[in-house]
């Protein structure tokens, strides 16, 4: 166990070392927060408060995330099988699991360096800018908080950690640069769209009954963010109003896409 | 040289849909030597060296290991090398060495890379990158090295330090199993050689037991062989 976890490290530093030479997590960085800010500026939400900017960001915020978690997951293990480094990789004591979990692991804190450093500068400059009614702690309905813009962004962060693992999923089961690109636009617009689209026209066609509408979107990765977002950081703008999504149902399919994504990229790895 | 085995196929059977690629192939490679597989392009011996490693799992047949404390069973050289290019030779190798709790220093040391440690994968030499191959196949000392190709592609010179490297690392009481088209170096370097023909084994015997059924050097005798209407002999069979 303690030698599958000193390997575990192992993988991870190395993702992490080649990450950060390649630069791409700086250049992502940078278009987040240029995105970021500038998004919020426009729609003059800082000024306003938490709340507020969450509402300007949260539409460009769903697509770009999964965005960023493809840009950071695409390669990650069809690379190394191009490099044909499974079948080396074969003849060492290392499992499948592990090597999945130690390449998700880097890629992971590069993503939440990524998105999270952003929106907590973009939180930092709304604490200098927002009115005075914007407190620390929402003690009721419509009064706006840190609190709330943190659960925004740790909300943020799970949606990006769930679009990873579904990225590299993709990324196992292509074997090639070429394919791996084919694969992450798909898999990007079955996380931003393809799942809520489905859901919709399932709804239009009558196979969906239009009480479960909450809880079949809260199925989908998106779904569940968007409607956890709702839930808990958007609903003190909603005098009465709430029950958007389950949230059990809706963290428990976060997992579930997660755990999923994780296992195929190691149960196909361990298949080569 | 012993008489040790290191590891024992037999009846080895690998079939590709209607294509096959082993048809009851049995092998010994025994320890302190260097066993050769040649053969032509498609005759299987990657196919082979792979079941031989356990990458390929064979549909019947089985490989036996002699038993080691390595910290791994076998090291393998796929037959073109590649490491990510951003990487220098020494994070490279301290990669591999730290799955197996190696010294990343000793590995380079032993493909005589120790003189280059910074240096990008991506500014190596194809002979280099060969050598920072065998330095990875090394990690963890294993009892037996697997190398595919290991000359292909480089100069004389280059394939020259490549085989003296194969050879050496036989000396130092492995087994080392290879394939290779570069006859004049196999029947220099190799204690046996594997002929690998359609699937089956044609031939096998030293180099210079070989070369006697012609008289000539091991390329005339690889020739004649598979000149003959039935080379392979399936079930591992003996000529």
């Amino acid at each position: 166990m303690t030698r599958q976890l000193d390997r575990f490290w192992t993988v991870f530093a190395r993702e992490v070392r080649g990450l950060v030479r390649t630069r791409v997590v700086f250049v992502l960085g940078a278009v987040v927060a240029a995105l970021a800010f500038g998004v919020a500026r426009a729609g003059g939400g800082p000024s306003g408060g938490y709340v507020t900017t969450v509402v300007d960001l949260l539409v460009v915020v769903e697509l770009l995330v999964p965005a960023a978690a493809f840009a950071i997951g695409y390669r990650a293990l069809a690379d190394a099988t191009a490099r044909g480094e499974p079948a080396v990789l074969e003849t060492y004591p290392l499992s499948p699991w592990t090597y999945v979990a130690g390449v998700y692991a880097g890629r992971a804190v590069a993503l939440l360096a990524v998105v999270v450093v952003p929106l907590l500068a973009l939180g930092a400059h709304v604490a200098t800018t927002a009115g005075p009614e914007t407190t620390v702690l929402a003690t009721h309905r419509g009064v706006d908080s840190v609190a709330l813009y943190v659960r925004f962004v740790a909300l943020t962060a799970l949606l990006g950690l769930v679009t990873l693992a579904v990225a590299l999923a993709l990324s196992a089961v292509a074997n090639s640069r070429r394919r791996a690109i084919l694969l992450g636009l798909f898999g990007l617009l079955l996380v931003v769209a393809g799942t809520d689209v489905t859901v919709l026209t399932a709804l239009g066609g009558g196979l969906l009954d239009e009480s479960a509408l909450g809880t079949v979107l809260a199925l989908t990765p998106s779904g569940a963010y968007r409607g956890l977002v709702f839930e808990h950081v958007l609903s003190v703008a909603f005098e009465g109003r709430s029950g958007f999504v389950p949230t059990g149902i809706a963290l428990v399919a976060s997992l579930c896409w997660w755990a999923s994504g994780l296992s195929l990229a190691a149960l196909w790895a361990g298949f080569r | 040289m012993t008489d040790d085995v290191a590891l024992t196929a037999t009846d080895l059977r690998r079939s590709y849909g209607d294509v096959t690629a082993l048809d009851g192939v049995s092998i010994d490679v025994p320890t302190d030597s260097v066993t050769a597989l040649i053969g032509p392009n498609g005759s299987g011996k990657t196919t082979l060296l792979e079941v031989l490693l356990g990458i390929e799992r064979p549909d019947a047949g089985t490989v036996d290991y002699a038993e080691s404390d390595a910290g791994r069973r076998v090291g393998y050289l796929p037959q073109r090398p590649t490491f990510r290019p951003d990487d220098t030779v020494r994070e490279t190798i301290a990669f591999y060495a730290a799955l197996v709790e190696d010294d990343p220093d000793r590995l380079l040391e032993r493909v005589g890379l120790d003189t280059v440690p910074d240096r990008r994968v991506s500014a190596l030499s194809g002979g280099m990158t060969r050598l920072l191959g065998i330095a990875q196949a090394l990690a963890g000392d294993p009892p037996i090295l697997a190398l595919d190709e290991p000359a292909s592609g480089l100069d004389p010179a280059v394939s020259d330090r490549i085989f003296g490297v194969v050879d050496s690392l036989a000396a130092d009481g492995r087994a080392v199993l290879l394939t290779s088209h570069a006859l004049s170096l196999v029947e220099r370097t190799a204690d046996h050689v594997v002929v690998v023909e359609a699937g089956g084994v044609a031939a096998r015997g030293s180099p210079a037991a070989l070369c006697e059924r012609t008289g000539g050097p091991l390329h005339e005798t690889f020739v004649d062989l598979l000149s003959e209407p039935t080379a392979a002999v399936g079930g591992g069979g003996e000529s």
